[in-house]
């Protein structure tokens, strides 16, 4: 685990900028470097805090990955940056949701920039689905954290 | 109907000495279900907005007086497990008496406190949603397969200042010698007040299986007493009845460090009764009084035990 440097940081907040209209982004946070263009975020006492152990598995919470200059944000990520995001968002109604916390693909007529788009419920942020050039979005939600899809459905 | 529940000869005969037992009754609550229950994630938004979330579902339920954000369900009408409120980390599904020792522990801002034995994580969750992203929590467990659950559960909650740690946790004041504001030691234990999840548990239970317990128990303890500043707290839990696990794991602490000092427990609407303090001829310490069992029977939910504990000295 590293933490991004300041060029580095720059860039992502770039891109972020570019991506998804975020201004200010993850301001107060430490971003960690966690390989695979995985970053973490944290506070800084809790860094502080680290340095101190032994054993650690993980630091503070998984926010993104970074893939050729792409952002895809994770839910939590999506959701700590919230109403930063102004770009990129797709609304879903509640059998899009459904859809989107299996992980089943979503029709979409709408053109998005950029690999990723970010879906919201209401108020809440879902993390990334990525853009394919048939018109699908294929929400990034973990295997661990998915609805169950029913037997006999879909 | 209620099936036969099915105890091991020496249970039958340890139970059968224990003092302010009912049997019956204990075995009634064994055989019960556990009330499904849940604690709301303000981290991540509103209390008042989840819940209606759920009662848009369906789900009705009521307050749990004892824990903060804390509710049981009135109506098993849906599986909360599969929901989108359960998947985005907006509930946390947590047995009723499971959420007492973080009540105990009362987290504050900006504190730091140490989970010695963290996995799953519905306390550590517990413990980092009172600190409200202040303060630092270390979650610590033994177990690499463990450690991956409480991990996927920090996530889903949303917890920013956690640092995850494998280890043995009697090797922690190593390192981390008076670090700690607060200690949490939910140790692992024989499970006797939670039968209710598996019969297999009263079935296959020995004095043997308690005994080595207890004596983990006890440097977890000590190990974890020595990670907290002066001035600190720890609180000890197990869900289990043996008094080998408790009362007497919180004696050898009690006769290890001389600056441990029982405080008292109190918790609305929670029945419960008080330690014991002699067993089998041998008198412990009377200050035991003060920690707490919680029975099955009591409030037809889990079996906990629970004592909180002071550092002596100036923080």
């Amino acid at each position: 685990m590293k933490l991004l440097s300041p060029r580095e940081r720059k860039f992502l907040e770039n891109r972020l900028k570019g991506l998804y209209g975020v201004e200010e982004g993850f301001n107060d946070l430490v971003l960690i470097k966690c390989g695979r263009g995985r970053i973490r975020a944290t506070t800084k006492e809790t860094l502080e805090l680290a340095s101190r152990l032994r054993g650690i598995q993980q630091i503070g919470l998984y926010v993104m990955k970074i893939s050729n200059g792409d952002i895809s944000l994770s839910v939590e990520g999506s959701q700590l940056l919230n109403d930063e995001i102004k770009e990129n968002v797709i609304e879903l109604d509640e059998e899009r949701v459904e859809k989107w916390m299996k992980a089943i693909p979503i029709k979409t007529e709408t053109t998005y920039h950029g690999r990723y788009v970010i879906g919201k419920f209401n108020r809440l942020y879902l993390g990334s689905a990525r853009v394919s050039r048939n018109g699908l979005l294929y929400p990034q939600i973990p295997k661990w954290r998915r609805i169950p899809i029913a037997k006999n459905s879909e | 109907m209620l099936g036969e529940i099915k105890l091991s000869e020496g249970l039958r005969e340890y139970l059968s000495k224990m003092p302010d037992l009912d049997l019956d009754l204990l075995l009634e609550a064994y055989r019960r279900p556990l009330p499904t229950s849940f604690r709301v994630n303000t981290l991540k938004m509103d209390e008042y907005e989840i819940l209606e979330m759920l009662k848009e579902k369906g789900v009705s339920f009521k307050k749990i007086p004892w824990a903060r954000y804390g509710y049981v369900v009135e109506n098993n009408s849906i599986d909360l497990g599969k929901t989108l409120e359960h998947m985005l980390g907006l509930i946390y599904i947590q047995a009723p008496i499971s959420m007492v020792p973080v009540e105990v522990l009362d987290p504050k801002p900006g504190e730091r406190i140490l989970d010695l034995c963290a996995a799953p994580g519905s306390k550590s969750t517990q413990i980092a949603q009172l600190l409200n992203g202040l303060g630092v929590l270390v979650a610590n467990d033994i177990s690499f397969e463990r450690v991956k659950a409480l991990a996927s559960n920090l996530q889903r909650f949303g917890v920013l200042n956690v640092i995850i740690t494998l280890m043995d946790g009697r090797k922690f004041p190593r390192f981390a010698h008076e670090c700690f504001d607060k200690v949490l030691v939910d140790a692992p234990c024989s499970s006797l007040g939670i039968v209710s999840k598996n019969w297999g548990i009263a079935r296959s239970w020995s004095p043997e299986i308690a005994k080595r317990l207890s004596k983990v128990q006890r440097q977890l303890i000590v190990a974890g007493f020595d990670c907290l500043k002066p001035g600190g707290e720890l609180v000890y839990a197990t869900c289990t009845l043996t008094v080998e696990e408790n009362e007497m794991v919180i004696q050898h602490l009690l006769e290890k460090r001389e600056n441990a000092v029982l405080k008292e427990i109190d918790l609305p609407s929670l029945k419960y009764r008080c330690g014991i303090v002699e067993w089998n001829g041998t008198k412990f310490d009377e200050e035991l009084r003060k920690t707490i069992r919680v029975m099955p029977y009591d409030n037809w939910a889990e079996g906990f035990y629970v004592a909180r504990i002071l550092k002596e000295g100036d923080s």
